[in-house]
């Protein structure tokens, strides 16, 4: 009778905590992002003990990942969810998101927001019209994404009180790394062979204007060779700009890469890492395409 | 230093957008699914199909919009408890979708 007694004892027991694990588990605190920027800096003010939610693929461009019902579902469960504002994603007008714990970490500095040109494009019986676009990467001028962080970390101390004091710490050292980057990049222009840059897609206006650069930039797929017909528009673009250094959001072939050489260019792989990079935090990249431009600049 | 900035700025602020993208919206009410669009720029759709698909992105249904953008369809329990995603096409060619969660169902169909 005692026996049984403990042998049901003990196996409540496990299954006691068997149950807590997960239990324990779902208690951490949750914050979901729409960018891997957002994300970095969740885990960074986390300090270990928050859990991140990036649902992005690694090789799916962010901007135009569309989630699916249950990556929706546990978004919606995070008890802080962090977007970029500016445009950046389109998918959070397109489920309901609790108002109460979304944050728009870009709507503070509205007015300092980069319109770009606009898309153009003729369907339908309405003729010709347009569609205004604003430039999302925000993060990249390096001032903007500490306002960023400094939204994050309040949103994250309002959700999860018991950890406001370790948040706050982190984001002091974090927004430290921050202005470390901002200080540096603003250097880049003074450097003697800076000039006008040819970048191979849209993604550096708050860098360009933030580190008064000149930046024209291509639609050249991050994934493929530029065609004959795009070597041809970049030098066109070359003669029109004067251009010596040209930035690849993502790393070439190396038939592309001894193209551009031959082209008289100097070249630097700058990610601007909306998603998650294959190695490498945000700061350490970040660190790394700052060497590699200001390296480029003092060649030439 | 921030000459560049203003550059940008202002060659974007220059053109006027005529924007109409397509915003669709849906909800439970009562065990009926309801779906609604509208443009951006205010206008409603005259026509379009609407699609209902399941969490596993199969075509469960092509349902025609009513010519007031809205349409209105009976909430499948068994759809319900897995989430759906409605997606709409303009007869002018505009798209776009709207996710329907297990948890918003519940909440818009009081189980």
């Amino acid at each position: 009778m005692q026996m049984n007694t403990l042998c049901r004892r003990s196996v409540l027991g496990m299954l006691l905590s068997v149950t807590a694990m997960p239990l324990a588990a779902q208690d951490r605190p949750v914050v979901a992002t729409d960018n891997y920027p957002l994300a970095y800096f969740a885990d960074r003010l986390g300090g270990g003990a928050v859990d991140t939610v990036f649902l992005v693929p690694a090789g799916t461009d962010p901007s135009f990942w569309r989630p699916g019902i249950a990556d929706i579902s546990e978004i919606q469960s995070a008890d802080v969810i962090a977007l970029n504002g500016a445009g950046f994603s389109t998918w959070p007008t397109k489920a309901s998101l609790p108002r109460s714990r979304t944050i728009d970490t870009s709507a503070g500095f509205g007015d300092r927001l980069i319109r770009t040109d606009t898309v153009t494009h003729s369907h339908g019986e309405g003729g010709e019209h347009s569609h205004a676009a604003t430039a999302s990467y925000t993060w990249l001028d390096f001032a903007l994404a500490q306002e960023q962080v400094k939204v994050l970390a309040d949103a994250m101390a309002r959700q999860m009180p018991d950890n406001a004091a370790s948040i706050a710490r982190e984001r002091d050292v974090l927004l430290a790394d921050l202005d470390a980057l901002d200080t540096r990049a603003m250097v880049l222009s003074d450097q003697p062979g800076a000039g006008p840059v040819i970048a191979s897609h849209p993604r550096y206006h708050y860098f360009a204007a933030a580190y008064d650069l000149e930046i024209t930039a291509l639609e050249w797929d991050a994934t493929e060779d530029p065609t004959d017909a795009q070597w041809a528009t970049l030098e066109t673009m070359i003669a029109d700009t004067g251009a010596r250094h040209f930035i690849w959001e993502a790393e070439p072939s190396a038939a592309a890469q001894r193209r551009m050489s031959a082209l008289g260019l100097t070249d630097v792989v700058f990610s601007p890492l909306a998603n998650t990079p294959s190695e490498g935090s945000f700061i350490d990249r970040m660190r790394g395409a700052l060497d590699a431009l200001e390296s480029a600049f003092q060649e030439n | 230093m921030r000459r560049i900035f203003a550059t940008l700025a202002v060659v974007a602020f220059a053109t006027a957008a005529q924007a109409h993208q397509l915003n669709v919206f849906a909800f439970v009410e009562d065990s009926t699914v309801v779906v609604e669009t509208k443009f951006s720029n205010g206008n409603l759709p005259v026509s379009g199909d609407v699609r209902v698909l399941n969490a596993q992105s199969d075509l469960l249904m092509t349902l025609p919009l009513g010519t007031d953008g809205t349409l209105r369809f009976p909430l499948d329990r068994k759809v319900a408890a897995e989430g759906m995603t409605i997606e709409v096409t303009t007869g002018e060619g505009h798209e776009d979708y709207w996710i329907l969660t297990p948890e918003d169902i519940a909440r818009g169909s009081g189980s």
